[in-house]
């Protein structure tokens, strides 16, 4: 039993160094500010948005592709996963599509099925083709995950499967349908938005954009840089016992053993995290998703980068040795190695410089200044955009973007002036 | 029945150090397999966090971690749906408060087995007020009067006296755990056992209420097996567990 309750705090404990884990019971919190600490933590200084506690959520799941297809060491990930949030009557629809290496039940997705279901919206909510559940039931092993326009047919293939679906399982009947998601899932909605305008089963009624990079390449670039252990894996490794142990020190001295919000924000008050320190986080919960992207992507693919070439791994195998593996990798790696050859394989003729093009928002840049139905919603600190590229985006949406001034990547997707924002975009989809 | 038990048990261990030994997780490689295009560093030191921690029952484990994920899935949440579907809330949170009013028992003698009077003192004082003013433990009126629950174990004992981790070790249906803490377990179970032959329990009893007891712990719960979808989880959970503790005994 004990066991059982050292593992709920265990969960906890992991939670919490993620970003909105700590959810709002607490309204404001007294961090020092910083877009990293926005970005660990949530943007609490402001006060959270009054959304509903708790969601009726049905979990679903979908046959993509031949279930025997999928290598027995995903014996989990059999069927893709995905949710649906259903409204009492008929309801305008909307599609949110998770970030880089998030499954459609993230804690980010849970704050914006709820905004949206309080605004009257069925919501429909999916992983990202970069999460593993996604990869392993993609009928795709051509296109690496990551380039925009082949991810965007997927997922509009799995969008009208899961459509279907949900009718017919669910009864679930749309007045209209609108798209969004988060940082690589904002980027993806765009193209997945140009291909509709061809296709045209969903004719979007909007489409937002929040927190997107501008470039995938120059967004990772910087994650990157946050725990490179190419250069010096000594620093980071030390830096990472250092954080350790004052979280350690610091539960020690608090009075009671457990976590709640409250005392999670006390702890990140008492351990006092250095800029250093918070990117290091940062890289560190992105390398580990991106581990699990690289994995996936070899067992599906084929591509033997972290695990045997031509090997079909049994459920009970150590995988110990491809997590090593993977630590050597950064996203930069992965788009060298894997991406390029992939595509120039395609296309002899193509470069790098071609390539981080198109995986970018500027490859379907006329198509974003004109089209009105497409909005952005994003922070001038987010810490994936470049120097410049704010501006950027600013210069291409004009008066279809709000740019908050704090927020961090996606800290404030429960606070208040982030969920009025969106009630006044989306207006139950009646405008 | 205690012979009996002591039967089981022996034959459990025999079992287990069988198992122990005999499973391998190593990858067996078909003639047409190639090693990976990326080596693995050659210095497993320099991972940190990510090497810290020797894994020499991971065969055995990773079959343990496996059967669990089933008997989860198939057997334990079945089980918690059914029973958060028949039990109102107020008794499933009196249930709640009831278990952990136990519990502070044997947090009790671990404070004091670690000299830490004030928190052996705060645990005292939550169970005399729980258990007179709080109806036997089913009200916890302790913590809105400001005393602060404490959680330790014979684990973290055992941890404060020197006791090394050992290896990591998944038992069944409980989990993630270390040679030291199942031990630790052992001892804190008998202590449980204790007290229930003092409020002069029938053993049929004894079981219903253990029963009960794993029931509600699950069902407070989150944690899904693979719910986070990663190949990986096993490696991540053993680092968080194995550092979590760490924390813990340090505390």
């Amino acid at each position: 039993m004990r066991i059982l309750s050292v593992l709920l705090i265990i969960i906890l404990a992991a939670c919490s160094s993620k970003p909105d884990a700590v959810v709002v019971s607490k309204p404001v919190c007294d961090l020092a500010y910083s877009s990293y600490q926005a970005t660990v933590t949530g943007y609490c200084q402001e006060a959270a948005a009054d959304l509903p506690e708790s969601l009726d959520i049905i979990n679903k799941s979908i046959t993509i592709k031949p279930l025997d297809e999928i290598s027995e060491v995903f014996w989990f990930n059999k069927k893709m996963k995905y949710s649906l949030i259903k409204q009492e009557a008929s309801a305008p629809l909307i599609f949110i599509i998770a970030g880089t290496g998030a499954s459609y039940d993230s804690v980010k997705m849970l704050s914006l099925q709820k905004s949206f279901f309080q605004q009257g919206y069925h919501v429909i909510s999916l992983s990202s083709p970069t999460f593993a559940n996604f990869i392993v039931n993609s009928p795709n092993t051509r296109y690496m995950p990551g380039d925009l326009a082949h991810d965007a047919e997927y997922l509009y293939q799995v969008m009208n499967l899961v459509w279907a679906q949900v009718q017919a399982q669910d009864a679930v009947e749309a007045l209209s349908f609108s798209l969004t998601g988060y940082s690589l899932g904002g980027a993806h909605s765009a193209f997945i938005s140009l291909l509709d305008e061809e296709k045209k089963a969903f004719n979007f009624e909007k489409v937002l954009l929040i927190n997107p990079p501008v470039s995938l390449y120059n967004s990772v670039s910087i994650l990157d840089k946050y725990f490179d252990l190419g250069e010096n894996r000594p620093a980071a490794v030390a830096m990472f016992d250092d954080i350790f142990s004052r979280f350690s020190i610091a539960y020690a001295a608090q009075r009671s053993s457990k976590f709640d919000q409250g005392s999670i924000f006390s702890l990140f008050k008492n351990v006092a995290l250095t800029e250093a320190e918070l990117k290091l986080l940062i890289g560190a919960s992105f390398r580990i998703s991106s581990s699990d992207m690289i994995f996936a992507i070899d067992v599906s693919f084929n591509t033997g980068a972290i695990t045997y070439k031509n090997h079909s791994i049994s459920k009970l195998e150590s995988l110990t040795h491809s997590l090593q593996r993977a630590s050597d990798i950064t996203f930069g790696d992965y788009f060298d190695r894997a991406m390029l050859p992939r595509a120039q394989r395609e296309d002899a003729s193509i470069s790098k410089a071609d390539l981080i093009e198109r995986y970018s928002l500027h490859a379907i840049e006329d198509y974003l200044t004109a089209s009105d139905k497409i909005y952005l919603v994003t922070n001038q600190d987010d810490i994936i955009l470049q120097a410049g590229e704010v501006e950027y985006l600013q210069s291409i949406f004009t008066d279809r973007a709000k740019i908050f001034p704090r927020g961090g990547h996606c800290g404030n997707f429960d606070r208040l002036s982030f969920v009025e924002h969106l009630q006044a975009r989306f207006q139950g989809g009646l405008n | 029945m205690s012979m009996l038990a002591n039967k089981c048990s022996r034959l459990f261990v025999i079992a287990l150090c069988f198992l122990l030994l005999a499973c391998t997780s190593q990858p067996r490689l078909e003639s047409t397999a190639i090693t990976p295009i990326i080596a693995i560093p050659d210095n497993l030191a320099e991972l940190g966090v990510m090497s810290a921690y020797a894994d020499p029952w991971e065969g055995f484990n990773r079959r343990m971690y496996y059967f669990n994920a089933k008997a989860d899935e198939y057997v334990l949440l079945p089980i918690v749906t059914g029973y958060k579907q028949i039990t109102p809330d107020v008794v499933e949170t009196g249930l709640s408060n009831f278990f952990n009013n136990l519990a502070e028992i044997s947090t009790f003698i671990n404070s004091l087995l670690q000299f830490k009077l004030s928190v052996a003192g705060e645990t005292l004082g939550r169970f005399a007020v729980n258990t007179s003013l709080g109806f036997a433990g089913l009200i916890d009126v302790a913590t809105p009067m400001g005393l602060a629950a404490q959680d330790e174990d014979f684990g973290q004992t055992l941890g404060f006296w020197g006791v090394k981790a050992g290896p990591y070790l998944v038992l069944p249906l409980l989990g993630p755990s270390s040679l030291r803490d199942a031990s630790g377990l052992v001892f804190d179970g008998l202590a449980d056992q204790q007290v229930m032959d003092e409020l002069g329990m029938k053993s049929e009893e004894e079981l219903y209420l253990s029963l009960l007891n794993s029931i509600d712990a699950r069902s407070r719960l989150p944690f899904r097996y693979y719910g986070s979808g990663s190949a990986f989880e096993y490696d991540y959970l053993k680092l968080l567990y194995k550092k979590y503790r760490e924390i813990q005994v340090a505390r």
